[in-house]
């Protein structure tokens, strides 16, 4: 194990290098600007969109549009997915009607059905928020159902003895001992949600950070399509992080030594 | 003396087992089995029993009955006179490992029982510092289960079962998973706490030190299918000093029980199963 302090220098000397190798490809004219814009280039042409907008709209139109079908479809999915998720993991005969329908669903990249979901609801928000929520939904419930199985058989019997009515072993012990799962899941879902999110707004519309891809790849503006990857990288991040703060303070237990 | 003596001595009475003739199946279909065989005992308020058998024999299941968490197929259990149906706080089990909730602290571990009952915060805190003194943990009340050495996990596991003021206290092989030092400190720790609350204690065993140290009386299994082979009374006087376990009569009696732990020629250890049945999650 390399020394803290050399550890941090790899850590940062190393995007540094990437940065610097770029830019002098790009400098050198190794790469053309039109495939690899400089560093430079795209800095230039964000600021741009950030305060001239893209298309004639604001750029933060094209994120709260983005933003507002991310976040409907994974709150969505959030509610949907932990409740079927706890009710298959509560109930067997539950778990038996769901089995069969969602494993045929489940392995099929929700991609390949984004040109069906055009068919049936067509360009608008409905068909976007729809292709994120089935497949983030999944996400979570399978997460859920992982965690109510986790709660060990002995500690559902020690609360039994204890005085808990069925309600209360459901709602004060196996709930809590699912959180750790449930977190999992909405972390995974919300990552899966945003890169379902640019895939949808490819496909249509006029609005939204998949749209400003799409369209500046269309016209050969080749800075703009990195200032959309940017931006989507960016609000990932910011949700992740902001997840995970969350999701410390409510599952605060998880390792903890 | 303490509110929770008090209240204990009041119902020193309490705490009567009988089991008359009883059967337990486990497993379903062609796997189903006679885990527990004719076993009939009787154990007087307040008696610290000890039942001592192999792996396998039944003991688990014979306590999960008393627990209510199965139900024998036939034969009648009673705790003072009334009939074991569904598990109750009055009969309070203590598993290996302990099955603290790591999301609550020590106290509201404690406090569990009586929250479940909807005793007020204040009330139910109270109650569970004054089980935390008892118990000697009294300066961790704040502590996360995590935070805490096995022993220590074991101990709030025992408060946490004591606070309902249990007529019957269930142990299932409660310091089985502890390191040798500590395992002997949990055991004069647990007969302390008996001698002050004189709560009927069933503790389940393989260990014959164990079992002889502790009990008053202890019932010997024989492996599958699970039957009471013999029922020792251990005429060590109280309190017990650690130090009886290397006397003569202690290794008399030790012997007398290897010889009938030792399994007969021909006949294998059977797989290991869930001491109650169905695997866990297969529900």
């Amino acid at each position: 194990m390399p020394s803290p302090r050399s550890h941090l220098a790899l850590v940062l000397a190393s995007p540094l290098m990437l940065l610097l190798a770029w830019d002098g490809a790009t400098r050198f004219s190794l790469v053309e600007q039109i495939l690899l814009p400089a560093p430079a280039t795209i800095g230039a042409a964000l600021w741009d969109v950030l305060t001239r907008g893209y298309a004639g709209v604001s750029v933060f139109v094209h994120i709260g549009t983005s933003l507002w079908r991310v976040l409907t479809a994974f709150l969505l999915a959030a509610f949907v997915g932990v409740s079927l998720g706890l009710l298959r993991g509560l109930y067997p005969r539950i778990d038996a009607v769901c089995l069969v329908p969602f494993e045929l669903i489940r392995p099929i990249p929700p991609l390949a059905f984004i040109p069906l979901f055009i068919l049936w609801f067509g360009i608008g928000e409905v068909s976007k928020v729809l292709i994120i929520f089935y497949y983030a939904m999944l996400v979570v419930m399978l997460n859920t159902q992982a965690g109510v199985a986790s709660c060990p058989e002995d500690k559902i019997r020690a609360a039994r003895s204890l005085g808990a009515s069925p309600w209360q072993v459901f709602w004060r012990v196996v709930f809590p001992a699912s959180l750790p799962h449930v977190v999992v899941g909405l972390r995974v879902a919300l990552a899966a949600a945003l890169s379902i999110l640019v895939a949808s707004e490819l496909l249509g519309g006029d609005r939204g950070l998949g749209f400003v891809i799409s369209d500046a790849s269309t016209f050969f503006k080749t800075a703009d399509v990195f200032v959309g990857i940017v931006l989507i990288g960016l609000i990932g991040l910011i949700a992740d992080r902001a997840l995970t703060f969350t999701a410390r303070r409510i599952v605060h237990w998880e390792g903890k030594t | 003396m303490s509110g929770h003596e008090r209240r204990a001595h009041g119902h020193a009475e309490q705490g009567r087992i009988d089991a008359e003739g009883v059967f337990i199946r486990l497993g379903q279909g062609a796997e189903a089995f006679e885990a527990v065989q004719d076993v009939s005992f009787t154990v007087p308020a307040g008696e610290f029993v000890c039942v001592l058998g192999p792996s396998g024999c039944g003991k688990s299941t014979l306590l999960g009955a008393l627990a209510g968490h199965i139900a024998p197929a036939h034969g009648a259990l009673t705790l003072d006179g009334a009939a074991i149906s569904g598990p109750h706080p009055d009969r309070g089990i203590v598993f290996q490992h302990h099955t603290l909730f790591p999301w609550k602290n020590v106290r509201d571990n404690i406090a569990f029982g009586p929250k479940m009952r909807g005793i007020p915060k204040a009330e139910r805190h109270r109650q569970a510092d004054e089980i935390l003194e008892l118990i000697g943990l009294g300066g961790f009340a704040g502590r996360y289960p995590k935070q805490l050495s096995g022993g220590m996990q074991q101990r709030v596991e025992i408060a946490r079962v004591l606070v309902n003021h249990p007529r019957l206290l269930l142990m299932d092989e409660p310091f089985g998973a502890l390191d040798a030092l500590t395992r002997m400190m949990m055991q004069e720790l647990l007969l302390d706490i008996w001698t002050r609350l004189r709560t009927t204690i069933v503790f389940i065993t393989h260990d014959i030190d164990e079992a002889l140290f502790l009990a008053d009386r202890v019932l010997v299994m024989s492996p599958r299918p699970g039957r009471i082979v013999e029922d020792i009374t251990v005429p060590f006087e109280r309190p017990r000093r650690a130090e009886i376990v290397a006397e003569p009569p202690f290794g008399r009696l030790k012997r007398h029980c290897l010889d009938l732990l030792r399994p007969r020629p021909g006949t294998d250890t059977l797989p290991r199963l869930s001491p109650l049945g169905a695997p866990p999650h297969a529900r």
